[in-house]
C-alpha cells in the first residue's frame, strides 16, 4: 500500500539551524495496517507524515502509493490517496463554511470539481447519514458553520472528511493532543471505529504511550530521524507502556553514544 | 427637485459600480487575497471599450472585450502571485503599475478618448437615464450578476475557491489545487472591474488613463458598508449586501458634494472619508451589536458575525489564518487551548496555522450576545 524507501530530509541545510529530520527511513505498509508512531519532539514523526502527505518535498529516496511513485507530486495531487488529521482542530475544516459544504469539499476529494451544485439533496442525505455516525447531533447542525463547533467537534467532523471517502491512507498527526482528555478519549474511540469499518490502513504519531499500544497494529518508535524500534502485529499486544520507556531509554543511551563517535 | 433626480444618477452610478464591488468581494472576502489590481484593470476594460466602439464595434461586443482584458490583467497578478511567489499585495501593485502603460498603448498613447458622439450601449435609453425607469433596469442587471455568483460559489468548483480563501491547507489536503483556484478567482474579479470599466465608460462618455484610481478603495467601501449591513451569514444577504454597499456609497459621496463648502475637487478626500468612517464603525461595539438588534435573522443565528477580513492592507494577509478568532472560539466553546494539559505545539511546524500574523480585525470587540454554548 504504502512503501518508504530511504527517505531522507534536512532541513536548513548547510546552515547553522541544520537538523537531520529524517536519516534513511524505510518503511512498508499492508492495506489494512495501522500504525502508531512515537518519539520524542523533534524525532521527525511529523515530517515523516508532512513527507508522506507531500507538504514537504524530500531531499532523498523514494514513496510509492499502490505501486505507484509519487514522491515528486505535490501535496493536492496525492490528497486523491491521502487523507489527514491534524493536530490542531482549526487546520482540518474550513471555519466560515457550513457543515454540510465542508463534507461537500471532502466528498469531492480526488474527483474533477466542475459546475455541479455542490450540496445536492442526494448529498445532503448521504452527509446526514455519516454525520449520525459521530452520535454527537451534528446531522442536525449541518448548515451551521464549522468555525461554531468546539474543538473536539472540529476534529471528530474533521476525521469523518478525512475518512468517509475511504482514502488509501489515513495520516492522523497527534490529532488528539489539544483536546482535554475526555475529549481526546471520544475522538480516539471514533478513530479506531472508522478505521476498523473501513479497513483502512493508517499512521497515527501520539505522544501518549498508552494510546500507542491500545489502538493499531503496529508500532514504530523514533529517535533523531530513525526508526529505532518496529513491534509487529505479534509483538505489540504483548508490550507495555513501561517496556516501551526502557526500549526507549536504552535507545535514547545508544544513540547519543554513537552520535558522540560520529 | 434637482437633487431628488441627481440621487437617482448617484443610484445608477452605485447600481454600475456593484459589479466592481462583487469583484473586490471576490478577491477581499472569498479569497482572502488583498487584490488592489482593480485600480488598473478597471480602466483597462474602459479603454478597451472605448477603442473597440471607435472602431465601430458593437457597444455588446466592447462590453465583452472590456472584461476579457480585465481578466488578463488578474491572470497576470494570479501568475506573479502563484509562479512569482510574489506577495499578494506587492503582486497586485507591481500588475497595476505596469498596466498603466499598457492601457495607455490600448488607449495608442491618448489619455483620452472621447465617445460623446459614439453609439454606446446607453444611445438608445439615453433620455431615460437618471429615472426610476434606468435604475430599475440597472438593478435588475445587478441582480442578474448576484444570482449567476450565488450559484457559482455553490458549485463543487466555488466550494473549492471558498475553502482555498477561508483554509488554504486544509483545501490541498482535500486535493483543491490552491494556485489554480486562485488563478480563476482572480480573473473572474478583474473580469467583472474590467466589464465595470467598460459599462462606465460608456455612461461617462469617456475612458480617461487615470479614472481608476482609488476604485480599490470605493469597491472596499462597498463590501464593508454592504457587509456590515446585511451579515455575511448568509451568502445571498452578503452579496446584495455589497451591491446596497456600493449604492451608499455613491449616493453618500453625491451627498457630500451638495454641502456648501465642499468643491467638486474634494471628491477624493470625501472618498476616502467615507472609508475611514466604514471601516471604524464596522469595528465599533456598539453600531454592530445595534446593527444586529436591527435585524432579525442575526438573532435567530448563534453566530456573531465574523469580520476577520476588514481589509488592512498592511498586514500580511496571504499568510492570513483559516481560522475564527480566538475570542469567537472563547465564547463558543468550553474547550481551551490553554487548559490542555497536553502538547499543544508541534516542533516542525509546517502545516500548523500560523498564529502570528493574523490580520489586525476586531477580535475583541464582537459581540458575543445570544451565543449558546456548545460542546460535545
Amino acid at each position: 500500500m504504502l512503501s518508504l524507501t530511504d527517505i531522507h530530509k534536512t532541513f536548513f541545510a548547510g546552515t547553522v539551524n541544520q537538523r537531520l529530520a529524517l536519516q534513511g527511513i524505510n518503511l512498508e505498509l499492508e492495506a489494512g495496517d495501522f500504525v502508531t508512531i512515537i518519539g520524542s519532539n523533534g524525532a521527525g514523526k511529523s515530517t515523516l507524515l508532512n513527507v508522506i502527505a507531500g507538504t514537504i518535498p524530500v531531499d532523498q529516496g523514494q514513496i510509492r502509493i499502490r505501486d505507484r511513485v509519487v514522491t515528486k507530486l505535490p501535496e493536492h495531487r496525492r490528497a486523491t490517496g491521502i487523507a489527514r488529521v491534524f493536530q490542531d482542530p482549526q487546520a482540518g475544516t474550513s471555519p466560515h463554511m457550513t457543515i454540510e459544504e465542508n463534507l461537500s469539499v471532502a466528498l469531492t476529494r480526488g474527483r474533477r470539481r466542475w459546475l455541479r451544485p455542490g450540496i445536492s439533496r442526494s448529498r445532503r442525505q448521504r452527509f446526514r447519514e455519516e454525520l449520525a455516525t459521530l452520535g454527537l447531533g451534528l446531522e442536525n447542525r449541518m448548515g451551521h458553520r464549522v468555525g461554531l463547533l468546539s474543538g473536539g467537534q472540529r476534529q471528530a467532523v474533521s476525521l469523518l472528511m478525512a475518512s468517509f471517502t475511504r482514502p488509501d491512507i489515513l495520516l492522523l498527526d497527534e490529532h488528539t493532543a489539544a483536546l482535554d482528555p475526555e475529549r481526546a478519549e471520544l475522538v480516539l474511540t471514533l478513530t479506531q471505529r472508522v478505521i476498523a469499518e473501513s479497513g483502512l490502513t493508517a499512521l497515527m504519531v501520539t505522544h501518549n504511550m498508552e494510546h500507542a499500544l491500545r489502538l493499531g497494529n503496529r508500532l514504530l518508535m523514533m529517535h533523531e530521524g530513525r526508526i529505532i524500534h518496529q513491534l509487529g502485529p505479534a509483538e505489540k499486544p504483548e508490550a507495555t507502556v513501561d517496556d516501551l520507556l526502557g526500549l526507549f531509554t536504552s535507545a535514547k543511551g545508544m544513540l547519543s553514544d554513537r552520535t558522540l563517535l560520529n | 427637485m434637482a437633487l431628488f433626480s441627481g440621487s437617482l444618477s448617484a443610484v445608477e452610478q452605485g447600481l454600475i459600480y456593484a459589479l466592481l464591488a462583487l469583484g473586490v468581494f471576490l478577491t477581499f472576502r472569498i479569497l482572502n487575497f488583498a487584490d488592489l489590481t482593480v485600480d488598473a484593470t478597471f480602466v483597462t476594460g474602459a479603454a478597451t471599450a472605448a477603442v473597440f466602439i471607435t472602431n465601430g464595434h458593437s457597444p455588446a461586443l466592447a462590453v465583452l472585450a472590456g472584461g476579457i482584458a480585465g481578466a488578463l490583467g488578474g491572470l497576470i497578478t494570479a501568475l506573479l502571485h502563484t509562479v512569482g511567489k510574489i506577495d499578494p499585495l506587492l503582486a497586485s501593485i507591481l500588475t497595476m503599475l505596469g498596466l498603466y502603460s499598457v492601457n495607455l498603448r490600448i488607449m495608442s498613447g491618448r489619455g483620452n478618448i472621447s465617445l460623446i458622439r459614439a453609439d454606446t450601449m446607453f444611445t438608445p435609453v439615453r433620455e431615460h437615464l437618471g429615472t426610476w425607469a434606468s435604475v430599475g433596469l440597472m438593478a435588475l442587471g445587478v441582480a442578474g450578476v448576484i444570482v449567476i455568483l450565488l450559484w457559482f460559489l455553490r458549485t463543487d468548483f466555488g466550494l473549492a475557491i471558498r475553502a482555498t480563501g477561508d483554509n488554504p491547507g486544509m483545501a490541498s489536503s482535500f486535493g483543491v489545487p490552491n494556485n489554480f483556484t486562485k488563478t480563476v478567482t482572480l480573473m473572474l474579479a478583474n473580469g467583472l472591474v474590467g466589464l465595470t470599466g467598460a459599462i462606465v465608460a460608456q455612461y461617462q462618455g469617456f475612458a480617461d488613463i487615470g479614472g481608476g484610481t482609488g476604485l480599490i478603495l470605493a469597491g472596499l467601501a462597498s463590501v464593508i458598508l454592504g457587509n456590515a449591513i446585511l451579515g455575511t451569514r448568509f451568502m445571498v444577504l452578503a452579496l446584495v449586501g455589497v451591491a446596497l454597499g456600493s449604492v451608499i456609497y455613491r449616493l453618500a459621496i453625491f451627498l457630500a458634494l451638495k454641502l456648501p463648502f465642499v468643491q467638486t475637487t474634494d471628491m477624493k478626500i470625501i472618498s476616502a472619508g467615507i472609508v475611514v468612517v466604514a471601516l471604524v464603525l464596522s469595528q465599533s461595539t456598539t453600531v454592530r451589536s445595534g446593527l444586529a438588534k436591527l435585524s432579525l435573522w442575526r438573532n435567530k443565528s448563534n453566530l456573531p458575525e465574523p469580520m476577520t477580513m476588514v481589509p488592512n492592507p498592511f498586514s500580511p494577509l496571504a499568510s492570513s489564518d483559516a481560522v475564527l478568532t480566538e475570542a469567537e472560539i472563547r465564547s463558543h466553546n468550553e474547550f481551551e487551548p490553554g487548559q490542555s494539559t497536553a502538547r499543544t505545539t508541534s516542533s516542525t511546524a509546517v502545516l500548523d496555522p500560523p498564529e502570528t500574523g493574523r490580520p489586525q480585525s476586531t477580535d475583541t470587540d464582537r459581540p458575543s450576545a445570544g451565543t449558546a454554548k456548545e460542546e460535545i
